[in-house]
This record gives C-alpha cells, sequence and structure tokens, in this order.
C-alpha cells in the first residue's frame, strides 16, 4: 500500500477515524487530524463522531 | 436533460449488461458460473462511478463502486493503455471477498479513456488453506487464498503471462480457473466493444452527458424515495452465531439516521472483529446497506451510483463490519452481508413495516469440497451455493427456497452436480414447520443428503443460522433454523461437526475428509413469518397443508385452523 522512504514494501492502511474509508496517500491533503482522535477523511466525518459522542453522554 | 436519450442509453446499457452475462455463463468452465450465475457485468464511467448494471448479484452491483475507485486510485488514468484488463480481488483495498475477482477493461474512444467495462465473477477455487475458497477456520487472510491488487492481467491486448503464471500456480484447479478468467475477460471485452459503438453512434458529448443526467436522476428517485420515510433515528441489531474459532455472538448494530432525504447507517456499536472469517470488508457493508435500501424503495429506479450518493455508510475499522488487515473475510461478504443488510431493514421495518421483511435464512450455506476425481484423476473443487426461505412481507409469503438476498444465484441442478462431482443426492426435501408462521408465513427451508462416491473428498463449510433463528416482525414467528450432519458409512446415527470431528462449530470448519459411503445432510433455514399467525387467511393454511409446509397440528395449534389436513 505504501512505500517507505527506502523504498521497502509497507502493507498498511490508514482509514478514516469516523467511517473507515481507506485513505490513499494522494489524498492526505483534504482529510483533517483531531489530536487525540486520528484522521478524519472529511470535515462531515469531524462533525458527525462529534455529535455521535454528544448523543452518548446525553443518553447516558 | 434529454429524458428520451436518457431512457434509450440506459436501456440499451443494461442490455450490453445483460449480453456481457450470458457470455460469461456460457463460456465459463465451473458451475458456480454456468449454473449458479455467481457474476454480475457492469459499465463504468472514468471516475469509477457505475452508470448501468442489470440483474445480477446486489453484493456485487452495490461493492462495484467502491472497487472501481480503488482501481483508478491504484493504477492512474494516464498508465492505463488501449487493450488493458486489470484484475482486482483485494478484501482491503475496496474488495468484497478473496473469491469475488473483478475485471476492468478501459473503453477508449478518440485515444481517451471515457469508462470502464466491469466483470465480477466468483472464482471457486482462489488456492489457500482449503479446496472451494471458504475456509470455515481461518484466523488469517493469507489462509484464504490469494490477494491480489489492481494488476493488469492483460497489457495493451496481450496477457501478461508472468502475472498469469503466478497466479494459476497457486490454485488447486489452474485448468478451470483459466477457463473462468477467460470468460470474465470475455464479458469485458464484448463491453468495451458495444461501448464504443454506442459513443460511435451517439458521440462523446451526448453519451458523457447522458451518463451523467442518469446518475442524477437516479438520485433524485432515491432521494423523493427516502423523503417518505418519517425522520428519526432507528436502531436495530442481529448476530452471527459465532466465527468458527470462538463460541459466542458477533453483534451487528446499527443506528438508521433519517433526515430528509439524506440516510446515514452507522454501524458505531458493532463486535470488534473476529478473529474467524466472518469479517465484512467496508465494501461489503456499503454494498449491504444499498441492498437493503434498494429492496425498501421503487425497484424501477436506474441501479448506478446515482441512486447510492444520498447514503453515508459509518463503519468503524476493525469491526466485524468494517476488516483490518490481515484478518479473514470470505464469510463477511456472504454471511455478514444479509445480517446487515436485515438490521437495516429491521430498523426501518419501525416506521416503514409495509415496505419490509422479516429475516430470511441469511445464509448461502457455502459448502466447499475437493479432491482427486477417480474417473479423470484431475482435481476438482467445488462451491456449491445452498438456498434458504426469506421472511414474510406485509403483502405475502417469504419466497421458498430462494437464495439470500445478496446473491440472486440459482442452484445448481441436481442432475448437472452428480454430473460434474462424485456425490449421489439423496434427495432434495422442503421441511414441514420450517416456516417462521405468521400472517404471511416465511419462507420453507429443505433438506438436501449426499453421499459420497469418491475415496475421498475434502469439505469445508462458512454458514450460520444453526443455532439462531431468523427473527420474525410485527407479530410472525421466527424461521427455522438449519443444520449440517453426517452419517459415516457403516452408522446409522447423523452427527454435526463438533459431534463427529471435534469442531469449534456445527456450522463453520475447515477440511473434514469425507471417504466413500459417508453421507452428508445439508439442512437450510427458513425465513422468519410476519404478522401473527391467528391472522392468516384460513385458505391459506389449508392450501400449505396439502403442500406439506405445515402439519396439521401446526395448522391447529399456531393458527388456529382445525380440520386442515391433507
Amino acid at each position: 500500500m505504501r512505500l517507505a522512504a527506502n523504498g521497502l514494501y509497507i502493507e498498511e492502511y490508514v482509514k478514516c477515524a469516523n467511517c473507515g474509508s481507506l485513505i490513499y496517500e494522494s489524498e492526505l491533503p483534504s482529510t483533517v487530524a483531531v489530536e487525540g482522535k486520528g484522521l478524519f477523511c472529511s470535515q462531515w466525518c469531524v462533525d458527525w463522531a462529534k455529535k455521535r459522542e454528544e448523543r452518548k453522554e446525553q443518553g447516558s | 436533460m434529454d429524458p428520451v436519450m436518457m431512457k434509450v442509453l440506459d436501456s440499451t446499457m443494461v442490455s450490453i449488461c445483460r449480453e456481457m452475462g450470458i457470455v460469461l455463463m456460457q463460456t465459463s468452465y465451473s458451475t458456480i458460473f454456468n449454473e449458479a450465475l455467481d457474476f454480475s457485468c457492469a459499465i463504468a464511467n472514468r471516475d469509477g462511478d457505475m452508470i448501468a448494471c442489470a440483474e445480477f448479484c446486489p453484493a456485487q452491483i452495490g461493492g462495484m463502486p467502491l472497487m472501481a475507485k480503488s482501481v483508478v486510485k491504484e493504477i492512474p488514468l494516464d498508465q492505463i493503455y488501449e487493450g488493458d484488463v486489470i484484475l482486482h480481488n483485494d478484501p482491503y483495498r475496496g474488495g468484497l471477498h478473496t473469491p469475488e475477482h473483478t475485471l476492468f477493461k478501459p473503453i477508449f474512444v478518440d485515444d481517451e479513456i471515457r469508462g470502464f467495462a466491469v466483470s465480477i465473477g466468483h472464482i471457486a477455487e482462489v488456492g489457500g488453506m482449503v479446496p472451494g475458497g471458504f475456509c470455515g477456520e481461518a484466523t488469517e487472510i493469507f489462509h484464504e487464498g490469494l490477494r491480489i491488487p489492481p494488476v493488469k492481467i492483460v497489457s495493451k491486448g496481450k496477457d501478461n503471462e508472468d502475472i498469469w503464471r503466478l497466479m494459476l500456480a497457486n490454485v488447486r484447479t489452474p485448468r478451470y480457473n483459466f477457463g473462468d478468467l477467460r470468460a470474465l475477460i470475455s464479458a469485458v471485452d464484448l463491453g468495451e466493444r458495444r461501448m464504443k459503438e454506442i459513443y460511435e453512434k451517439y458521440g462523446v458529448d451526448a453519451v458523457d452527458q447522458t451518463c451523467n443526467d442518469l446518475m442524477d436522476y437516479s438520485e433524485r428517485r432515491m432521494r423523493a424515495e427516502i423523503k417518505q420515510i418519517p425522520d428519526g433515528i432507528y436502531p436495530f441489531e442481529d448476530v452471527v452465531e459465532d466465527d468458527g474459532i470462538e463460541d459466542r455472538q458477533y453483534k451487528i448494530f446499527v443506528e438508521v439516521h433519517k433526515d430528509g432525504d439524506d440516510i446515514v447507517a452507522d454501524f458505531t456499536g458493532s463486535a470488534k472483529q473476529a478473529k474467524g472469517p466472518i469479517n465484512a470488508t467496508l465494501g461489503v457493508t456499503m454494498s449491504a446497506t444499498y441492498n437493503a435500501l434498494l429492496h425498501m424503495t421503487d425497484p424501477t429506479i436506474p441501479k448506478n451510483s446515482g441512486c447510492f450518493r444520498p447514503i453515508r455508510v459509518v463503519a468503524p475499522a476493525g469491526t466485524v463490519v468494517n476488516v483490518d488487515f490481515p484478518a479473514p473475510e470470505v464469510g463477511g461478504n456472504t454471511e455478514t452481508h444479509p445480517r446487515i443488510a436485515g438490521t437495516v431493514i429491521g430498523a426501518l421495518a419501525q416506521v416503514i413495516p409495509h415496505l419490509s421483511m422479516a429475516a430470511e435464512g441469511c445464509t448461502h450455506g457455502n459448502f466447499v469440497f475437493g479432491g482427486v476425481h477417480a474417473d479423470t484423476k484431475e482435481f476438482f473443487a467445488c462451491y456449491d451455493i445452498e438456498v434458504v426461505g426469506w421472511g414474510g412481507r406485509s403483502f405475502a409469503d417469504g419466497n421458498d427456497a430462494c437464495d439470500s438476498i445478496n446473491g440472486n444465484c440459482r442452484v445448481t441442478p441436481v442432475e448437472v452436480f452428480e454430473a460434474r462431482y462424485p456425490w449421489r443426492v439423496e434427495d432434495w426435501v422442503f421441511r414441514e414447520d420450517s416456516a417462521g408462521a405468521g400472517k404471511h408465513r416465511g419462507g420453507v427451508g429443505y433438506t438436501k443428503t449426499l453421499t459420497c462416491l469418491n475415496d475421498e473428498i475434502i469439505i469445508s463449510q462458512m454458514t450460520d443460522r444453526h443455532k439462531t433463528q431468523p427473527w420474525g416482525l410485527n407479530g410472525g414467528l421466527p424461521g427455522g433454523m438449519g443444520a449440517t450432519l453426517f452419517m459415516k458409512s457403516g452408522s446409522s446415527e447423523w452427527q454435526t461437526a463438533v459431534q463427529a470431528y471435534n469442531k469449534n462449530s456445527p456450522s463453520k470448519f475447515s477440511n473434514i475428509s469425507i471417504v466413500k459411503g459417508d453421507r452428508v445432510q445439508l439442512v437450510m433455514p427458513a425465513g422468519g413469518g410476519y404478522g401473527a399467525p391467528p391472522d392468516r387467511d384460513p385458505e391459506a393454511v389449508r392450501e400449505d397443508v396439502a403442500e406439506g409446509y405445515v402439519s396439521a397440528d401446526a395448522a391447529r395449534d399456531i393458527y388456529g385452523q382445525r380440520g386442515a389436513d391433507k
């Protein structure tokens, strides 16, 4: 999936912390990193995960 | 938008896909293709969006767009040439499971890629731990056969022989795999040729614009359907009964969020991924969600990527609904898919019960076997699809003995099965009182009994619903469970795989050696019922008793119908 700087093959799959979509290296510029939460493929996923947590807190 | 042109082009492209399927069926070697029809054909645009498909396997149709998009991400368009054929089966790159081989052939017009002809087929033998691909005891992807990221097996019209040799050296039935892959290539060859004729007839701009209009139209139709569902959050859950390794249930949980004309299916809360091969890939979970929505909306909506746009899927990584490398996954596409689709249907049944159905058998049986044929001395392998009863609906009984909702495949006829493989089929009978009772009963399950005629056959299975019943809906009762039973030569006792072979699970096991005279009985689950049984039309109960679907005792005790008799 990815090549390390030394050219060796690395079997590594990076997925969105919310929806689970595979994130390709070419897509990294459009991703959103949230400290402590991980890498998200879009702002929509950041917002959705936040709302889900809020609902969970309200429900508990 | 030109609606006449759109309708003409849609119908034409669907016809092309059907013709691709006929070529595939007629030229393939294995019964999984030419009898069971476990394949799909489609046309995609250059971005990987599906623009047309025909009436093939819902699992493959819903999963195709993600696979196509992964191909164009991994092989840039400027590195794809006319005459190339790309092969892809990688479950971690958008694929569905290892046996599902997908072929893409670019459609070039005026030296530019306009789209792809696509064929997807379940190759029966893929190497790995067991003959037939379904290893019920796999604990890593490497047990499940050869994994192929997007590669060119044909480059500029010429076979990439190194790739072919590598692939065929890693399977037990190279002659059959070669023939089946050739059939898949024939299908995309035809699709490419037909689409070029379409481009020549109508012009590039007209075809491309109309395809975009067509996807927009499907999106509008799907949004209009979704809009009629009341807004809200609807949870539902079901389980996979075990994973073949540990004797415990794995929860599939969904919250369906309906807001305006959008739907989000959020599977957060589903079980962590299993050690055994029940895990679904992301492509499977997306496909299963689309499948559920397509079952509950207007069937005349053109099936393309447009109708999937209003539907978002949230499937956390590392769970049974989005497997992480290198966990096994072969059963995710067959057993977990219908469970996922069922949870979405079950969730929405709370607000649109008239469009819902009770649980179906939710398995394809996945009875796989192989060995060296005594007559030909050649290794054979078979993926045998078995079918189930479907769930009852608000307006009709469930379908009797029909492939689970993600497959749309046929049963291999007994005569063909016996001619191709060294088994005698002793019986194939509907099971009395298997259907979940209800105002509209579930579809009936059945029993198939086989006797081994070869010196040895190695069998494996990856099925479910041996411990958990398909649920009923709105007062309907659950459907009957399945079972797989063994009677060794000289014995008169039926035993499960746990009892006879010390396996962990009765429904998921690997590499059981069967010898001449041994018998195997496949008991397939039935569908759950819909509505309270006493509300069933008495004439329908009498007919069921006459057909042998319902016993006189059940007619009296469950349906309250006295005097119903054969």
